[in-house]
């Protein structure tokens, strides 16, 4: 891991980079440094390194006033540096925002002045610049060098508390030519708890990665960053940023409802009855599920009343998100459910029979309440869909549709595999794994739970984002407290 | 204690509704701006869409009265959303009472679909850790501190923010394509593609990203804990 962080060096309040320290390149980068800064936040980064080049030539601060705007405007923990001279100029700093400050030319003219502010504002708010010319440190802006070596001149002030270093290889800034390497790994064999910050040459992301392997604690991005050779992306890596966490793993307990009653089939037929939808509901949530799924298997109209009914109380009575589906045909139906608390509605055979209901709901509501529910099976001729609860074949298949239904707006598709379902012996985890790289929507998987296992794979080996599950929760099973902690130890991501 | 929540032309507002009756709370559905301006809370949720959400409050001078409330508001999703200075969707000017702007995810890999939905952990920002953790403090000190260092008094209170990430933190839920970039208002963020604001505070404004009223025992705690603020 290594602490990135990114400069703005200001000349008349612009965000300019010179080559070498030379005023004479300078070239402007953005004219708003505070939008600057907030690009930087906006990217993930925590830290913005500040240098006032103007302060740097007129050896006193010039630019706090731009230093306050970007604290102002951002919550980035801003260094600050350049032509920091006097007790006043560090107040107008710290005064301005500033975290810490830069201070590097008083080091090598008056070190007794640079210890007694070591002391007066603590080791934490100082940073030690130490630029390096031929191996000489050099002051005033780069303009001259002094006499100092850099090791006796770090070690004397390690000794007196100096926690922070800045070093830059004069040689190599703005040059895009690649950092000083060997100098900080020298500095850091010899001071191996200085919070070293790499400066200067820094050219690619290839750069920041040497670094980070070299164990460099910090380091500086100018020009590299401006000139877009390094991406926000590995920066976010490399600080230890892990994309990977993301979102929990979903576990979705299936409520089958016909008539005001849960049931549920195995393999579509002989159906069981397991109690009150809501109250199930209730016990599921409160045992740590992360949605629910009720599907209305009722055909008459009556049944489609005492169903939204239903809605209405779930809605009323559990604080987890639920999905509702069956008998999905047109607008008016999602219009109905969504109404009566729904936060989702889910479409199966409605829509292979007729596509663009996913459109105009997706187009009304949102891609985040369409999920496109797809039964299929493993024929001699692979993955085909099935309508009509499974009892008809279309001669459409399973990944085309899939692909098709994310590209007219789905939000999610949820695959019940019917050679899997009821049978117990885990997701068709292969089937699942195609889904997760060719459709660029969340995948739930549904039809095979038997085992704690079984729901592992579904997650490792079939990439799914959610495992959906009946009838080994509704008889016991499988407790979801149990399966959720099961999960966590093997290292997944869920919500416990 | 009354409630308030802001009536314009989002969705959902009526999950925010049954969970206040859960927590044994009448909250009253209101555009009215004297109603607004009256009552102790207020709650700006919803799903939908910045520029017609924005042309709706115009329409009905809605912007000027929330930007004028001074008791504790809370902002939910969408609703944090037009809190802020600007949304890319719809390339919209919002209300500015956080000034930052919202932008589109863009996915970087494969697995990062958008919308980003589901369940996630949030974490106190590290500023505000860094600020009261001196002393190598058990977490729940470091939380509590950070809750006061924020000036953001008891909003987590009861909740476990984890900073380090593992199974045993508070989840919320999550229903969103835009995002408000972490800022100087942050209190809480959350990572999704990259590090994002879960949870903003300034002044007498609040706002999650995640749905609290959707969020189990975890958002419930959150919303009693505004209630009581």
């Amino acid at each position: 891991m290594i602490e990135i962080i990114p400069a703005i060096d200001l000349i008349d309040g612009k965000c300019v980079r010179l080559t070498k320290g030379d005023y004479n390149s300078k070239k402007v980068y953005n004219d708003d440094p505070v939008a600057q800064a907030k690009e930087f936040e906006r990217q993930g980064f925590r830290r913005l390194h500040v240098v006032d080049l103007d302060g740097a030539k007129s050896k006193h601060i010039v630019n706090d006033a731009v230093l306050r705007k970007i604290t102002d405007a951002t919550g980035l923990k801003v260094d600050f540096g350049g032509g920091i001279k006097t007790d006043e100029d560090i107040r107008k700093a710290f005064a301005a925002g500033a975290s810490m400050v830069t201070i590097g030319s008083i080091a090598v003219t008056h070190p007794e002045l640079f210890i007694e502010w070591l002391n007066r504002y603590g080791t934490d708010r100082l940073i030690l610049g130490a630029d390096v010319r031929n191996g000489k440190v050099s002051i005033n802006g780069w303009k001259e060098d002094s006499s100092e070596e850099l090791l006796p001149f770090l070690r004397k002030y390690v000794e007196a508390g100096v926690k922070n270093v800045l070093c830059t290889d004069i040689s190599k800034d703005g040059t895009l030519q690649g950092p000083a390497i060997e100098l900080y790994k020298q500095i850091m064999e010899e001071y191996p708890h200085l919070n070293l910050i790499a400066s200067g040459g820094v050219s690619s992301n290839e750069d920041l990665s040497g670094l980070e392997k070299d164990g460099i604690p910090s380091a500086i991005v100018g020009k590299a960053w401006y000139e877009g050779r390094i991406s926000a992306e590995k920066c976010r890596d490399l600080m230890g940023f892990k994309a990977n966490r993301g979102l929990a793993k979903r576990i979705i307990p299936c409520l089958d409802v016909k008539n005001g009653e849960t049931v549920k089939g195995t393999n579509f037929v002989n159906l069981r009855s397991a109690g009150d939808p809501v109250e199930l509901g209730k016990l599921y949530s409160d045992s740590g599920a992360d949605e629910l799924v009720f599907l209305d298997i009722t055909a008459s109209f009556e049944g489609r009343k005492t169903f939204t009914d239903m809605v209405e109380r779930v809605a009323r009575e559990i604080n987890i998100p639920f999905t509702v589906g069956g008998g999905i045909n047109e607008l008016s139906d999602v219009k109905r459910l969504l109404d009566a608390g729904a936060d989702k509605v889910s479409v199966n055979s409605a829509a292979i029979r007729r596509p663009e209901l996913i459109n105009e709901i997706a187009g009304e509501y949102g891609s985040q309440v369409c999920v496109c529910a797809i039964d299929a099976r493993n024929d001699a001729d692979g993955w085909h869909c099935y309508v009509k609860g499974g009892r008809e074949r279309v001669e459409l298949g399973l990944f085309d549709w899939a692909r098709e239904a994310a590209d007219r707006g789905a939000g999610e598709i949820l695959f019940t595999s019917m050679d899997h379902d009821g049978v117990k012996n885990g997701f068709a985890n292969e089937a699942l794994a195609r889904l997760a790289e060719e459709v660029p929507i969340p995948i739930i998987a549904s039809g095979g739970a038997g085992k704690k296992e079984h729901f592992r794979d579904a997650f490792v080996k079939g990439k799914a984002d959610a495992a959906l599950a009946a009838s080994v929760f509704h008889f016991g099973e499988i407790k979801i407290p149990e399966l959720k902690e099961y999960l966590c130890n093997e290292g997944i991501n869920v919500r416990i | 204690m009354s409630v308030a929540i802001v009536k314009y032309n989002a969705g959902n507002i009526r999950s925010v509704v049954n969970a206040l009756h859960r927590l044994g709370v009448e909250p009253v559905l209101t555009d009215d701006a004297s109603v607004l301006r009256n009552a102790d809370k207020i709650l700006f949720p919803g799903q939908g869409e910045a520029s017609s959400a924005m042309a709706y409050l115009r329409e009905h001078r809605l912007d000027e009265v929330i930007k004028g409330l001074t008791q504790p508001v809370l902002g939910i999703c969408i609703g944090q959303q037009l809190l802020c200075r600007h949304s890319e969707e719809g390339d919209t000017g919002c209300l500015g009472i956080f000034d930052v702007d919202v932008y589109r995810f863009h996915p970087t890999r494969h697995e990062d679909k958008v919308p980003a939905m589901g369940w996630q952990e949030v974490r106190p920002t590290e500023a505000s850790l860094a600020l009261s953790n001196e002393d190598g403090a058990s977490r729940e000190d470091d939380l509590n501190r950070q809750a006061c260092a924020s000036g953001n008094k008891s909003l987590f209170r009861g909740n476990v923010l984890n900073a380090e990430g593992g199974c045993q933190a508070d989840y919320f839920y999550f229903v969103h394509s835009y995002y408000v970039p972490l800022c100087k208002w942050t209190i809480a963020e959350a990572d999704y593609i990259l590090p994002y604001s879960a949870v903003l505070h300034k002044d007498n404004f609040w706002s999650t990203q995640f749905h609290p009223e959707k969020s189990g025992k975890a958002g419930e705690q959150l919303l009693k804990n505004f209630l009581a603020l």
